[in-house]
């Protein structure tokens, strides 16, 4: 048993050597490995506790939030009750409005419809009652209606011949307005009664599709006239009063 | 009969010769090295330990805690230094079992060069803890007149323990091939078990030892010393 002294001096310097290789390759490695990994758990259950604090604060929140929806629950449906009504209320009166306005818009097309209906009757009545009268008076009289109208219209005239030359003051003219244009026998009639009736006044024909059938004379401010109007204003008060009976479910008797 | 490898000569390198001793601390150091590269290569915090890894961290841990036991600090380099000597020794010693390998520490050489080691390792740590006054101090301590029975036992605490280390694992390799001319298929294998035994109750004791001085010289002055009973 002896000390080899130079291998203790190389064992030395190999210890030492062998101490620097752990430090570089074992210790240090492994240790700042347990460091960095332990950081990294702190690190992670640090977060996890954050996650775990908003977590619970989110259930105490939505706990909260069920509590007061579960109290509010009742006040909720009585307001739901409430809105459910006031917005029925409301289609209904928005219905009943836009029934009352489709009413008054029947009402008003079935006025116009009336009007328009009554309108042409009036000038089929006028038509056909000219064309009854004419052929009436042909058949019976062997004469035209014309020349009856204004043989009528002389009638008249003649009373009041003097008025109506006071009425014509300083005008020299009658005015003979008719629908459609007079027959010549019929203005040769009606000129030869103006002329004696009716001394230096010149007559003058005219026609106007927009007046009713029959004769207009006129002299200055004065006018004398027939036209079927009188008639057929009866003719219509008659329609309106049968049509007025129809509406309403009821037929009056003729001549009451 | 070999009882040192040191008479054992390897090779001549430039009129040196190279004996067993130096070329088996150079195998376990080797060894040593090339695991420690071979599994902290590449480490990285965010990647799950590998069981290598585990069984290295589980080493290193388990050192670092034995070391704080005794110095109730966490430092670094007195564990680079005391975990060092237990590796080394340790994996020398069960490196008794590998036919034909006689192990460093079975040299009185390398247990004398430990041991130097640490009679040099605990003035200089002593002296970067605390300053050479402080550590001159405590050879006066707890009077003047332990002064030469302080020296003395801080180098008779070398000296003990290389001969203890030396003789234990020598004196295993000694009766292990006193037995295996006796009874050559028993008895060696129950003394080489044994031996493993002995190998790493010699390495944790020597380390302990180590890190107790090292720690006796680092402690404060009023501090009260933590030194373990020598019981080996």
């Amino acid at each position: 048993m002896s000390i080899d002294w130079i291998t203790v001096i190389a064992q030395i310097a190999n210890f030492l050597v062998l101490v620097w290789l752990l430090k570089r390759f074992l210790y240090r490695p492994i240790l700042d490995g347990i460091d960095a990994r332990e950081a990294e758990i702190k690190r992670r259950m640090a977060e996890a506790g954050e996650a775990e604090k908003k977590a619970q604060a989110a259930e105490a929140e939505f706990r909260q939030q069920q509590k007061q929806l579960l109290s509010d629950q009742d006040a909720v449906v009585k307001q739901a009750l409430r809105e459910s009504e006031d917005q029925r209320d409301s289609l209904l009166a928005e219905a009943r409005a836009k029934l009352e306005q489709e009413q008054q818009d029947w009402h008003k097309h079935l006025e116009r419809e009336r009007q328009k209906f009554t309108a042409q009757l009036q000038r089929t009545g006028e038509e056909t009652l000219l064309e009854l009268t004419r052929k009436a008076l042909r058949d019976l009289a062997d004469e035209s209606l014309e020349e009856a109208i204004v043989r009528h219209v002389s009638a008249r005239l003649r009373p009041i011949a003097g008025e109506l030359s006071d009425a014509a003051g300083d005008s020299k003219e009658a005015v003979a307005t008719t629908r459609d244009t007079l027959p010549e026998a019929a203005q040769a009639l009606l000129l030869a009664d103006v002329k004696s009736l009716l001394p230096g006044i010149n007559l003058r024909f005219e026609s106007d599709p927009q007046q009713s059938p029959g004769l207009v004379l006129r002299v200055g401010g004065a006018q004398v006239a027939w036209t079927v109007d009188s008639y057929t204003e009866e003719f219509d008060a008659l329609l309106n009063e049968r049509m007025a009976a129809g509406a309403s479910g009821r037929i009056q008797p003729a001549g009451t | 009969m070999q009882l040192t490898p040191d008479d054992i000569i390897v090779f001549t390198l430039a009129g040196w010769e190279v004996n067993a001793t130096i070329v088996n601390t150079w195998i376990v150091m080797a060894l040593l090295v090339g695991i420690s590269m071979l599994i902290t290569r590449n480490l990285r915090p965010d990647v799950p330990p590998n069981r290598w890894r585990t069984s290295l961290e589980v080493i290193v841990k388990l050192i670092q805690g034995q070391i704080e036991e005794v110095t109730r600090n966490s430092a670094r380099h007195v564990m680079y230094f005391a975990g060092t000597l237990f590796l080394f020794i340790a994996l020398s010693n069960l490196m008794l079992v590998v036919p034909g390998f006689s192990p460093p520490t079975s040299s009185l050489s390398t247990t004398a060069a430990l041991a130097l080691s640490v009679l040099v390792a605990v003035p200089v740590f002593g002296i970067a803890s605390g300053g050479v006054g402080h550590y001159l101090k405590t050879f006066i301590e707890p009077s003047v007149i332990m002064l030469p029975f302080n020296i003395i036992g801080e180098f008779s605490r070398g000296i003990s323990l290389a001969i203890r280390l030396y003789g234990n694992v020598m004196s295993g390799a000694v009766i292990a091939a006193i037995l295996l001319t006796v009874a050559p298929f028993f008895f060696p294998v129950v003394m080489d078990m044994l031996g493993l035994l002995t190998g790493m109750i010699q390495a944790y004791i020597f380390a302990i030892l180590a890190t107790v001085y090292i720690s006796s010289a680092t402690a404060e002055p009023d501090a009260p010393a933590l030194k373990k009973e020598d019981k080996s």
